[in-house]
């Protein structure tokens, strides 16, 4: 793993800040798994929080608007992922898109009666996905098939800029240990541990406090201080940083007897479960050198960025030269002001030209740093040798499967040779190539 | 609003390739400083001469083949100075000037340019001098003396009259040799800031370090006269091969056990050679085979990847 310049200062340091847009694009993908279907059409009044689509297939997610207002609309529509989805897109009109439903909260007490598999279709319902990122539907990942004996709370965030789940740790620390209540109770384990880089010890001592007053039902619990590097936070590390255990290839962490939430997801988990609340918003880090300031904003999904300038919530100090979703090591460029917030979408970047690393790639010199800094121990410069000579089924012996596109490799290449970009395409040729067979 | 839209990661660590080679120049300062203590301007003008004949043949060649200047990586330039460190002080200019075209045409172009060669380009084109100008290479002066003064060695000294150098001017550097091999002090600072700022790697450096102390010292437990195990790590090109040639990234193994083996291999190889073939020193044909065994032995040491 390596240190990558944290680039956290100033926003680790401001409030979060609501924002209700008037207009959104909600997408039915949001997810990993099948897309849901629509139950509303188009000129339907929408509540805020009602449903927009349905699951159908078991791996899926329920999809909830996130304003009241008009569906104006349901048709192809920006994606900061796929580039192109099918979204709602809803107006607030006259309404006061702030005006929040009552979901009809419950009592502590009642909470604690309420059995598993009830909990577990209010956070179905609710449309929790994994909020670290890769957006697993959160009711699946808590019935795994085998036994676990750990869960680990996901804190790290070790991605550059990005500040949002240190917000969220700091402003509400409570909630998220109540949503890990749930979740110990839920998968029946016998050691929790919330896992933080060593750059966020407020959140630390916060965590620690509330442990102090043993006023949760937690089993084992431990506040487990890593290092700040990267990628400290990727799954299959972070399990073997704190367990010693080692998820084999192509098997998940339940195979070693864990489970891994992401702070965001608990926070959702209690509000699900509490409040009856569906996964309508969520704190997303805006940063970069074109922003005259950095926010952490509790937006709704489907706010387009547009609006965030239009309301000047957000203002230009300079012209941004490249627009990223996500973690600068990770994150997905893009092309426009167009696209929504989604359920995974932790951080928006604005870079201005001095941020650009705009040298070219030259020779490959076999340094090895990247081989070296790989966290899956792969052979990068292997795949980039392959993807050119066009070996594909090479690739497959190097492993190329493993690789979960951190972006150390390229990160370190002194010979700035965009090591990602040629794993991506020797993957997608192998993908192709296999349903053609 | 033109935005750039690119694979990720967004940044990049700032050096590249060319802040490595010059950091390579920088380690390579002291022995620099050393060889114009102890050979004046014979150094200064080798070293020019060498690093011109890389410089401006690298250039020629990319202009002929149509293609961009590649000097902008300092590569050819370490080569040029690797050389010029690896060459006898009172060689004729003109023979040094023809081993930098050598070290870059044969080294390194002819096999697709930098990453591509398979040995090590500085040597290359101390071996093709050494097989045509056999009797210059192995002329060697007294330093310190202006009127070049002939000296042996300490190898060939050892080798041929079985005289042992004092360790003190072995490590100083008080002896003839090579311009940038005498002073193995100068080399072990270049080399220790090498190894510490992380621009090259501690794993082939400590295996070439081991191979040569272990076998010396089995050879010295066995007889004396092999010479101790301080006497082989300070005299020849030791301690230049153990930082600066076996820490080469192109033409050594990429994976870490390798890197660890080649090391080891080419450290027992030089005691090898120095005791048994008929040469006194053999720093430069133990990195030149075992170059030509660094796709083998990253074929034999691919590590599992993570959960394999």
């Amino acid at each position: 793993m390596l240190r990558v310049e944290e680039a956290k200062k100033p926003q680790e340091s401001f409030y979060t800040q609501k924002f209700s847009p008037q207009k959104v694009v909600i997408p039915l993908s949001q997810h990993t798994g099948a897309l849901p279907i629509p139950i509303v059409k188009k000129k339907d009044r929408v509540k805020v929080g009602e449903v927009l689509a349905q699951p159908q297939a078991l791996i899926s997610s329920t999809i909830h608007s996130s304003i009241a207002g008009e569906v104006i609309g349901i048709k192809e529509g920006p994606h900061p992922l796929l580039k192109r989805c099918k979204s709602f897109i809803i107006e607030a009109g006259k309404e006061s898109p702030d005006r929040f439903e009552d979901f009809g909260s419950i009592p502590e007490e009642g909470i604690k009666e309420l059995g598993s598999s009830e909990i577990l279709s209010l956070i179905k319902e609710a449309g929790i996905v994994g909020l670290g990122g890769a957006g697993f539907p959160t009711h699946i990942k808590l019935t795994p098939p085998k036994k676990v004996d750990t869960l680990i709370v996901n804190g790290c965030e070790c991605e550059p800029y990005l500040t949002c789940d240190f917000r969220l740790m700091i402003e509400h620390t409570e909630a998220i240990l109540k949503g890990i209540e749930i979740v110990a109770r839920i998968l029946e384990v016998r050691k929790v541990y919330i896992a933080i880089e060593e750059n966020k010890l407020e959140a630390v001592k916060r965590f620690n406090s509330k442990l102090h007053t043993k006023k949760y039902l937690l089993p084992q619990t431990e506040v487990k201080v890593l290092e700040s590097l990267y990628p400290q936070g990727a799954e299959k590390q972070l399990i073997y940083s704190l367990t010693k255990r080692k998820v084999p290839s192509g098997k998940l962490p339940f195979d070693v007897g864990c489970v891994v939430q992401n702070v965001g997801t608990c926070f959702a988990i209690y509000e699900a479960v509490y409040f009856r609340k569906p996964l309508i918003e969520r704190i997303v880090t805006f940063a970069g050198s074109s922003l005259v300031e950095p926010k952490n904003l509790l937006v709704r999904i489907g706010t387009t960025l547009k609006e965030l300038f239009e309301k000047e919530v957000l203002k230009f100090k300079r012209e941004p030269k490249k627009i990223i979703f996500g973690g600068p090591m990770m994150g997905v460029a893009l092309d426009s002001l167009d696209y929504p917030i989604i359920k995974t979408t932790s951080g928006v970047l604005f870079l201005s030209e001095e941020d650009l690393d705009l040298r070219e790639e030259s020779s490959c010199i076999k340094c090895g740093r990247c081989l070296d800094n790989c966290p899956m121990r792969l052979l990068p410069l292997e795949f980039v040798r392959l993807v050119k000579k066009e070996l594909w089924q090479k690739l497959e012996e190097f492993c190329i499967s493993d690789c979960i596109e951190c972006g150390s490799c390229s990160f370190v290449c002194p010979a700035k040779i965009p090591i990602v970009n040629y794993i991506k395409a020797g993957k997608e040729k192998l993908r192709t190539s296999k349903s053609k067979a | 609003m033109k935005l750039v839209v690119e694979v990720s990661p967004h940044k990049k660590a700032r050096y590249d390739t060319a802040w490595i080679m010059k950091q390579v120049v920088v380690a390579l300062s002291p022995a620099i400083i050393a060889s114009v203590i102890f050979f004046r301007m014979r150094a200064v003008f080798l070293i020019l001469v060498c690093i011109l004949g890389a410089v401006l043949s690298e250039r020629l060649w990319t202009y002929l083949r149509k293609r961009p200047s590649t000097l902008g990586d300092y590569s050819a330039v370490v080569t040029g100075l690797l050389l010029a460190l690896v060459l006898p002080p009172k060689l004729p200019l003109w023979v040094g000037f023809l081993g930098g075209v050598v070290s870059i045409i044969l080294g390194k172009q002819i096999f697709g340019g930098l990453g591509q060669n398979i040995f090590n380009p500085a040597l290359v084109g101390r071996a093709f001098l050494m097989a045509a100008f056999p009797v210059m290479l192995t002329s060697w002066v007294e330093p310190f003396s202006l009127d070049a003064v002939s000296r042996a060695t300490p190898l060939a000294l050892w080798k041929f009259s079985g005289e042992f150098t004092p360790l003190r001017d072995l490590f100083l550097g008080r002896i003839s040799g090579s311009l940038g091999e005498t002073s193995s002090l100068a080399l072990i600072l270049g080399g220790g800031y090498l190894l510490l700022r992380k621009i090259a790697d501690w794993r082939a450096p400590l295996g070439m370090f081991l191979g040569a102390f272990f076998l010396s010292g089995v050879f010295y437990l066995i007889n004396p006269s092999n010479g101790s195990i301080a006497f082989h790590l300070f005299s020849g090109g030791m301690l230049l091969g153990i930082f600066f040639m076996v820490t080469d990234p192109v033409t050594t193994p990429t994976t870490k056990l390798g890197r660890f083996l080649f090391g080891l291999f080419v450290g027992l190889l030089v005691i090898i050679l120095r005791k048994y073939s008929g040469l006194p020193e053999g720093v430069m044909y133990s990195i030149l085979i075992m170059n030509g065994f660094s796709p083998l032995i990253n074929k034999l040491t691919i590590p599992k990847s993570f959960g394999r």
